[in-house]
């Protein structure tokens, strides 16, 4: 079913290239307004994905909705207010950044034409607009990237990996500029391979390995995991260890290089060991829950659908 | 402006903002018939007796017959291929495919920017020959408006057709290289060599150059005769079917 909520909604989607299956039965669900991360191993099948949703490439099952409408029968109206940077921006390289802008806004419409100036003062590119492509660096060309997306005065914008070749400063803009965007009630629909980026961007995100579909949610959920483990800093480790090792929601512990590891029933036993342990007349430094980043989770996630196939 | 409008403006832009385009393009044309009649002038002037006036309608024919057949023909070979393979080479034909107008439309934009871009150098190069055919006629006789017209016509026809042929050829292959080669080897070489080999017979019949020549207002076409309507028929499918052909490839072509 179409929830007016979701922007892009596909169902048992499927790609195969000769024998090599690309995309396999994906079912991928992307609020509307949210900054969503698309993350996978190289050759997993991301791009593919994007491709379909673009009208690039035909999937062979499947259906797939953006903003409601079947693509690709409703491709043109729904690519209208669509955004897309696929693998990486590609320009003529003898025309400037403001007529290279021209020529893609030409094939939207005169009121994309009205936006050039708006979009490269967005991207911080006014300066250089008027320069050849030829001579601008790889940062530069994602940021004229993006503001050919916003030609469209996008309701979604797609970009595949647009953080590639921005240096530490430019992705934090990037970021900012993401977080202005789906401000505004756009969706950025982010493919990447930088896990870090993806968690400080994003609010959901979804995995995909070998094709196949194997987590999707609000990045705090996808983070969830039945397991609470504790990290603990303190003077005597191996007391410590002695001390929990008989405690009734201790359901392992270990010694680390900055001390324990402990794993709990519930993060609120926390409180408890604690107090044994200073009752025990050790000093406790350091006790905090271990957070797993989405780094660790993708690789726990895609390791172990590789290890079932 | 309407759609179509903007989108044969931006093709005409990415064709002159490219500056070794545009200058082989002017060497080809108006260099050409420059060089051609600078020499002739000089060694008429030398040696009068020696040497005929390059003007007159004889020079101007074959200036004419350099621009339809020859140079111009080049010209145009290097336009359109540039327009038909510009987007996929750069890459950037996905992302106008990813704005949702139909491949027809970018592909339909190509074609006038081509022929229009093209015939801005064939008819200043026709201009330049038409007025040195009067300047260096020195007595002889000169072109009449008729002639001129008839010229005139003929230039546009022969590097349009040229021009969109080379559209629809680097539309199909998607190289530059590769369309280049092709389209100067078939026109230049290959159906000059076949046009002047008397035992093909009316196989000749099916060349571009052979319709062309065929319709050319002054000396020096084809060294036979073809029908007429035999020559609008090869003409029309020389000009037909390598748009089509070019269209289709860029509606299927994998972005």
């Amino acid at each position: 079913m179409t929830t007016t909520q979701n922007i892009i909604e596909t169902r048992g989607l499927g790609k195969s290239f000769g024998q090599r299956a690309a995309v396999i039965d994906l079912n991928l669900t992307v609020p509307q307004g949210s900054a969503f991360g698309f993350l996978g191993h190289n050759g997993a099948g991301k791009t593919t994905l994007i491709r379909m949703l673009l009208g690039l490439t035909e999937p062979d099952a499947g259906t797939m909705r953006i903003s409601g409408r079947p693509v690709p029968q409703d491709r043109a109206a729904v690519l209208a207010r669509v955004g897309a940077i696929v693998e990486e921006p590609h320009f003529h390289g003898h025309l400037t950044g403001r007529e290279n802008l021209r020529v893609v806004a030409a094939a939207r419409g005169p009121q994309a034409i009205g936006r050039i100036d708006g979009a490269l003062r967005r991207v911080g590119m006014s300066d250089r607009a008027d320069d050849r492509v030829r001579t601008y660096s790889q940062g530069m060309r994602q940021r004229l990237g993006v503001a050919r997306c916003l030609l469209a005065d996008p309701a979604l914008l797609i970009l595949d990996e647009p953080m590639n070749g921005l240096d530490p400063g430019g992705i934090l803009e990037f970021r900012t500029m993401i977080a202005d965007l789906t401000g505004e009630g756009r969706t950025v629909f982010l493919s990447s391979h930088l896990l870090d980026e993806v968690e400080k961007t994003c609010e959901y995100a979804a995995v995909i390995d070998r094709g196949r579909l194997v987590a999707q949610g609000p990045i705090s959920e996808l983070l969830h995991d039945d397991r609470v483990e504790l990290d603990i800093d303190c003077d005597d480790a191996s007391t410590a260890l002695d001390l929990l090792d008989g405690h009734p929601s201790v359901t392992a512990a270990h010694q680390t290089p900055g001390g324990l590891r402990v794993t709990v029933t519930a993060a609120e036993v926390a409180a408890s060991i604690n107090s044994r342990l200073v009752a025990a007349g050790l000093s406790v430094f350091r006790l905090e829950p271990v957070r797993e980043s989405l780094e660790q989770r993708f690789l726990e996630i895609t390791s172990r659908v590789g290890g079932q196939s | 402006m309407t759609i179509a409008q903007q989108m044969f403006s931006a093709e005409v832009l990415k064709l002159r903002r490219n500056r070794g385009l545009l200058a082989f393009a002017f060497l080809l044309t108006i260099g050409i018939v420059a060089l051609y009649f600078a020499y002739g002038a000089i060694r008429h002037g030398g040696d009068p007796s020696q040497y005929g006036p390059v003007g007159g309608v004889g020079g101007f024919g074959r200036a004419v017959h350099m621009l339809g057949l020859y140079f111009g023909a080049l010209a145009a070979i290097l336009i359109g291929t540039e327009a038909g393979t510009a987007d996929l080479s750069s890459g950037v034909f996905r992302d106008l495919v990813t704005t949702g107008r139909s491949r027809w439309a970018l592909y339909a934009a190509r074609v006038p920017a081509a022929i229009v871009v093209t015939l801005v150098f064939t008819l200043a190069a026709f201009l330049l020959g038409t007025a040195a055919a009067f300047v260096f006629a020195d007595g002889q006789p000169t072109p009449d408006a008729t002639l001129i017209l008839q010229s005139f016509g003929w230039i546009v026809l022969a590097n349009a057709v040229v021009a969109a042929l080379a559209v629809g050829v680097g539309s199909l292959t998607g190289s530059r290289g590769l369309t280049l080669t092709a389209v100067i080897g078939w026109q230049t070489i290959f159906s000059q060599l076949v046009l002047n080999a008397p035992s093909l017979g009316s196989a000749r019949d099916g060349l571009l150059s052979a319709s062309l020549g065929q319709l050319m207002p002054v000396t020096g076409g084809i060294p036979f005769v073809m029908g007429t309507g035999v020559t609008v028929v090869v003409l029309a499918a020389w000009a037909v079917v390598p748009t089509v052909v070019g269209a289709w490839r860029t509606r299927t072509r994998d972005a």
